[in-house]
C-alpha cells in the first residue's frame, strides 16, 4: 500500500521522493517511521487523515500522514 | 455543598492578623470559573490604580478553579496573581503539583491576601481552619529547608507548601513562588509580592473528598484520557523526556534564542539536549496530582563544582535555554546546577537567565566593566560567571542588587546604552522561542497582559499542514505557516489564545489539555459538566477565557499601558544573522497593523480598550464605569 507523507520543520529532510512511501499491508505508524529513518522521540504531532494518530495505529492505502517535530510548549 | 468547588474563598488580612470566608453564589463561579478570572476579579474590584506592587495595599491571590482536584490528568494547577512588581501590569503565573488539590480538600477555592505582617509569618490552612503563624524559624532559609522545617514543625509529612526563597524575601523583582521543590509559579515576580507581605509560605492540608456531580463519568473520562496519553504523540514524548525534547527541534528549526536573542542556532545544542541530559544527569521522572504524563525531571550528579541533588528539581526546556543557549553555555551539569540554585533561592529561571545574558552582553560591549562587578569578568560561555551572578542577585550584593530589578530597570539604572541589550516586553523577560521562527508566538509575547509570555497561545508550529485539524473545533481550517505575518496568522493567534485561555481559567495543564495534547474539546466540556453538574458548552468556556483576557486588559489600561506596549523586542525587527532562518525578520509596520487588527477582532478600540459592547457581551457590566 502507498501512504502519503507530509513532513515539517527539521523532519523535512526525511521527505521521500514523490511524497509517498510503499509499505507492506498491516504496517503501523511505527513501521512507517522506521522506513523513513525517523525516531519516535522526534515526532511531536502525528496526524492521520486530519485526525490525531497513534504510533501503533494501523495504516491503510492512501492514508495521509503528517509529522511535526516537538518545537512548541512551555 | 456544590459540586467541584467548595463555595468558599478565604480572605486573609496580614496587617490585622485576621481571616474571613466569603461564599460567592453559584452564578459567580460559573461566570468566572477560576484561576486567572478570580485574580482579575479581585484586583479590579479592590485594588486602587497606581498602587505600588510591593506595598501592603497590593492584593495577592492564590486561585484554583471549579474543577481543580478532580482525579484527571492535568486538573491540578493553581494561579498566583497580583499587580506585578516587575511589570506594573496584571500578573498571573500557574504551577502544577499537589498544592492546589490540597487547598481544595482543605475547604477553599482561593486565598486572597491583603496587608503586610509586622514580622515574617506563614499561613497554615488545614480542613477549614486558618492559622497565621510565626515564620522566624524559616525566614532566610532556602525553599528546600523551608519545606522540611515546616513538615517537622507541623508534624505532618503530608502537608503541601507553597513558599518563597531568600530572593523573594529580598524582593528580587522576578522572585518566584514554588511548591514542593518541583513546581514553580515562575513568572511576574509573585515571590517578591509574598516577600513584601512578610509571608514566607502557605502550608495546606485537607482531608475532605471532592464532591463531584457524576463521579462514574469522571472516572470513565480519566480512563480514556490516561489511555490516550500513553499513545498520543506529544504526550508520549513528554512522558519520555519532558520538555527537554523541545530543544533539538527548536535549534534545528533555527529559532533557539542564543547569545541574548542575537542568534537562533546554538552550536552547543547537542550537549544540552534530551539525549545528553538523559545519559548524564537524569535521575528519575515525577509527576503532579493524578497525572499520567510524568513530564517532570529530577537530576542527580556527583560533581565537585556542579553537584546535583535529585530533591531540588531538574532543568526543563526553558531552563536549558535560559542558562544554556542564551548565554552560550554548553556545560550541562552547570546549567542544571544553575537551575537548582534558582529553585533553592527562589528565582524565576527564565528571567534569571535573561538577566545574566543581558549582563554578559553589556560586559562584552564595555557597558559593564570589572569596576561594576568587583573584578569579575562576565563573558558568554562562562558557566561560573552565571552561577556567581545567580547568587549575587538572590543575595542582592553588588551588581546583583541592580540585576535583581530585571533587565528593563537594570538597564535604566546602568545607563551608558545598556537599554539596547535589555530584551523584555512590558518589563518582563522573554521565554526562549525566537518570534522570527514562530510569528504567532511573537503575537502572544506582544499581546499577553502579563508581558512577554511564551504560553499565551499554542505555538503556531504545531498547526502546520494537517496539524491544523487540532483547531477544527474552534473553526480554524487553514494550515498555519509559522513564518507569516498576515491577517490569517492573526486569526490563528486570536483563536489559539482563546483555546489556551480555557486552560488558564480552569487551571488545566497545557500538556494534557486542548488543543495540542490528549484532551479534546468535546471531552473537556463533558469533564467540566461531570464534575460540576452544570451544562456548560464550549461557547461558555470560550467566553470565560475571553473574559480573562478582557479583564486583564482593563486592568492594564487602568495602570497606564497603551498600544505602544504591545510590541516586540528590537532584535526581531532585524534579520536573523545565521541558520535556517537567516535573513528572516518581522516587519515592524506590518506587525503594528496586525496588532490593530487584533483590537478590531477583539471588540477593542484603537487604543486597545475593550469597548462598551464587548464588556456587556461578556456580562462585565461592573466594568463599564472604568
Amino acid at each position: 500500500m502507498d501512504v502519503e507523507i507530509r513532513l515539517f520543520e527539521s523532519l523535512k529532510k526525511h521527505q521521500p521522493e514523490g511524497g509517498k512511501v510503499r509499505l507492506a499491508a498491516g504496517s503501523r505508524v511505527n513501521d512507517l517511521l522506521d522506513a523513513l529513518g525517523i525516531s519516535m522521540d522526534d515526532v511531536g504531532i502525528l496526524i492521520i487523515n486530519q485526525s490525531d494518530g497513534r504510533f501503533d495505529q494501523l495504516l491503510r492505502n492512501d492514508d495521509v500522514v503528517t509529522l511535526i517535530p516537538p518545537i512548541g510548549g512551555g | 455543598m456544590p459540586n467541584g468547588y467548595n463555595g468558599k474563598i478565604l480572605h486573609v488580612d496580614l496587617s490585622k492578623r485576621s481571616w474571613s470566608v466569603e461564599e460567592p453564589e453559584e452564578k459567580w463561579y460559573r461566570t468566572y470559573m477560576g484561576g486567572s478570572n478570580f485574580i482579575s476579579y479581585y484586583l479590579l474590584k479592590n485594588l486602587k490604580p497606581g498602587t505600588d506592587a510591593l506595598s501592603p495595599e497590593n492584593i495577592l491571590i492564590f486561585a484554583c478553579s471549579v474543577v481543580t482536584g478532580a482525579p484527571l490528568s492535568g486538573f491540578n494547577r493553581y494561579t498566583v496573581g497580583a499587580k506585578s512588581p516587575l511589570t506594573g501590569a496584571f500578573a498571573e503565573t500557574e504551577a502544577g503539583g499537589y498544592w492546589a488539590p490540597e487547598l481544595k480538600f482543605a475547604g477553599f477555592d482561593a486565598v486572597v491576601i491583603r496587608g503586610r505582617a509586622a514580622k515574617p509569618v506563614y499561613l497554615w490552612i488545614h480542613d477549614g481552619n486558618v492559622e497565621i503563624r510565626d515564620a522566624a524559624g524559616v525566614w532566610g532559609l532556602d525553599n528546600f529547608q523551608t519545606l522540611e522545617r515546616l513538615k517537622d514543625e507541623l508534624q505532618d509529612k503530608r502537608i503541601r507548601v507553597a513558599s518563597i526563597g531568600p530572593a523573594g524575601e529580598r524582593l528580587v523583582l522576578y522572585a518566584c513562588v514554588q511548591n514542593d521543590m518541583e513546581h514553580y509559579n515562575g513568572r511576574t515576580g509573585m515571590g517578591a509580592v509574598m516577600g513584601s507581605k512578610n509571608l514566607k509560605a502557605i502550608a495546606v492540608r485537607g482531608t475532605s473528598k471532592m464532591k463531584m456531580a457524576d463521579p462514574e463519568k469522571v472516572k470513565e473520562i480519566a480512563r480514556w484520557h490516561n489511555e490516550r496519553i500513553k499513545t498520543h504523540p506529544p504526550n508520549v514524548g513528554l512522558s519520555k523526556v519532558g520538555t527537554t525534547g523541545l530543544l533539538k527541534g527548536i535549534n534545528d528549526g533555527g529559532f533557539l534564542p542564543t547569545r541574548n536573542f542575537k542568534d537562533g542556532v546554538f552550536e552547543g545544542a547537542d550537549k544540552i539536549s534530551a539525549p545528553a541530559y538523559h545519559e548524564t544527569i537524569f535521575h528519575s521522572s515525577s509527576t503532579c496530582y493524578a497525572c499520567a504524563v510524568r513530564c517532570k525531571r529530577r537530576v542527580a550528579l556527583k560533581h565537585e563544582k556542579y553537584p546535583l541533588d535529585e530533591r531540588f528539581g531538574g532543568a526543563e526546556f526553558e531552563a536549558l535555554a535560559a542558562l544554556g543557549s542564551l548565554i552560550a553555555n554548553d556545560n550541562l551539569p552547570a546549567v542544571a546546577r544553575g537551575n537548582q540554585l534558582c529553585n533553592l533561592l527562589g528565582l524565576d529561571v527564565i528571567s534569571a537567565g535573561a538577566v545574566v545574558a543581558f549582563a554578559m552582553e553589556c560586559f562584552e560591549n564595555g557597558i559593564l566593566t570589572e569596576k561594576d562587578t568587583g573584578g569579575r569578568t562576565l563573558k558568554f560561555g562562562d558557566p561560573d560567571a552565571m552561577l556567581w551572578l545567580i547568587e549575587e542577585i538572590a543575595g542582592r550584593r553588588g551588581i546583583g542588587d541592580v540585576l535583581a530589578l530585571g533587565v528593563k530597570r537594570a538597564a535604566q539604572k546602568i545607563g551608558r546604552g545598556a537599554e539596547q541589550y535589555a530584551f523584555h516586553i512590558k518589563g518582563q523577560e522573554l521565554g526562549f522561542h525566537d518570534g522570527r521562527g514562530k510569528t504567532g508566538m511573537a503575537m502572544g509575547f506582544a499581546l499577553s497582559p502579563t508581558g512577554a509570555d511564551h504560553i499565551e497561545t499554542p505555538h503556531d508550529v504545531a498547526f502546520q499542514g494537517d496539524g491544523v485539524s487540532k483547531l477544527f473545533p474552534m473553526g480554524l481550517f487553514d494550515p498555519v505557516d509559522p513564518l507569516k505575518t498576515d491577517p490569517a496568522k492573526m486569526r490563528f493567534f486570536f483563536i489559539g489564545q482563546k483555546a489556551w485561555g480555557i486552560n488558564n481559567v480552569l487551571n488545566l495543564c497545557n500538556f494534557v489539555s486542548v488543543p495540542i495534547h490528549a484532551m479534546t474539546f468535546g471531552r473537556l466540556v463533558e469533564a467540566v459538566n461531570a464534575i460540576t453538574g452544570w451544562d456548560v458548552s464550549l461557547y461558555e468556556l470560550v467566553n470565560a477565557s475571553e473574559r480573562s483576557n478582557v479583564m486583564a486588559r482593563v486592568f492594564n489600561n487602568r495602570e497606564g499601558f497603551t498600544p505602544k506596549d504591545d510590541t516586540l523586542i528590537s532584535r526581531w525587527f532585524e534579520e536573523m544573522p545565521s541558520g535556517p532562518l537567516k535573513g528572516k525578520r518581522i516587519d515592524p509596520e506590518i506587525f503594528r497593523d496586525l496588532v490593530q487588527l487584533y483590537y478590531d477582532m477583539s471588540g477593542w478600540d484603537a487604543q486597545g480598550r475593550p469597548t462598551r459592547g464587548k464588556l456587556v457581551e461578556l456580562g462585565l457590566y461592573w466594568l463599564l464605569e472604568n
